[in-house]
């Protein structure tokens, strides 16, 4: 599969290696060059210097050919931007995004997009652990 | 509905919002004035009079506390595209208001707005483009100027 990911923060990379590693073509899209340093320097994959909201950066990753996109910057509105480009725009089949905000990640999975949510996550999974101890 | 003054919703008090909620209040539109910072509300507080709200124009829960169910308009000015894209849809999807009007940086971003359900998106990058373009053509054989 030909994976677009946006955001080569400590998620962005480690799901890029991931997806290397399992022998997908990866691009990771960034405006800070120094972030790429994360994907080690045997990264097999593309990296693209950019603002992954704006689609000419886009279209030099490789997003009209995407099977996957995820975005996964620091951002929520970046990242819900971005991903709604991909998926509106380019009309890449598997689109995610992170959500750090649960209440705007609810407003956007209502809306359509496949969003994943850290601080959800993480408070059930800490409630969990807490209500077993 | 005569004598009931349309409320427009202005998110982001920089210069753009500043000026915007300046005229829309001399032309008696009932305005709403979102910023962020404090310390900058503050400051539009002195100048525009109460209709400042400190707050953030992406976050549901206090978008419920401007009235923008009533709004007629909400205008996004912050220099964030992807803000003002954001403020937009909440506005459109989540508060059914009827006209959404958008400051963009990127002038491909006005496309892109559209497909994304905003009314109308503004690029002033693309304003200044189109009229030194247009200047240009008015000239029949546009050159450099002679150095």
């Amino acid at each position: 599969m030909k994976i677009v990911i946006v955001g080569c923060g400590r998620l962005g990379a480690m799901t890029a290696r991931r997806m290397a590693e399992a022998g997908h073509a990866v691009t990771v899209v960034d405006y800070n060059r120094q972030a790429f340093n994360r994907l080690g320097a045997d990264f097999p994959g593309e990296m693209v210097l950019g603002n992954g909201m704006d689609e000419d950066v886009l279209r030099r990753a490789g997003i009209e050919h995407a099977d996957g996109f995820a975005s996964l910057t620091n951002g929520d509105n970046r990242n819900i931007m971005a991903a709604q480009v991909a998926r509106e725009v380019f009309k890449v089949p598997r689109v995610i995004t992170r959500i750090y905000d649960p209440i705007r990640e609810d407003v956007y999975r209502e809306l359509g997009l496949h969003t994943i949510c850290p601080t959800l996550a993480g408070a059930r999974q800490i409630h969990g652990m807490l209500k077993g101890a | 509905m005569a004598g009931q003054p349309m409320y427009v919703i202005v998110i982001g008090g920089g210069k753009v919002g500043y000026y915007l909620t300046k005229h829309l209040l001399e032309r008696s539109y009932e305005v709403t004035l979102i910023e962020k910072d404090a310390r900058r509300a503050e400051q539009l507080t002195s100048q525009l009079g109460e209709v400042v709200m400190v707050g953030d124009g992406d976050e549901m829960s206090f978008l419920a506390t401007t009235g923008m169910e009533r709004a007629d308009v909400v205008v996004a000015v912050t220099g964030d595209d992807e803000d003002n894209l954001i403020a937009c849809q909440l506005a459109k999807r989540k508060f059914k208001v009827p006209k959404t009007v958008a400051r963009v940086n990127n002038p491909a971003n006005v496309r892109i707005f559209k497909t994304l359900g905003v009314d109308r998106s503004l690029s002033a990058t693309e304003v200044l483009l189109d009229l030194i373009e247009r200047e240009l053509s008015a000239d029949p054989a546009p050159q450099g100027r002679a150095r």
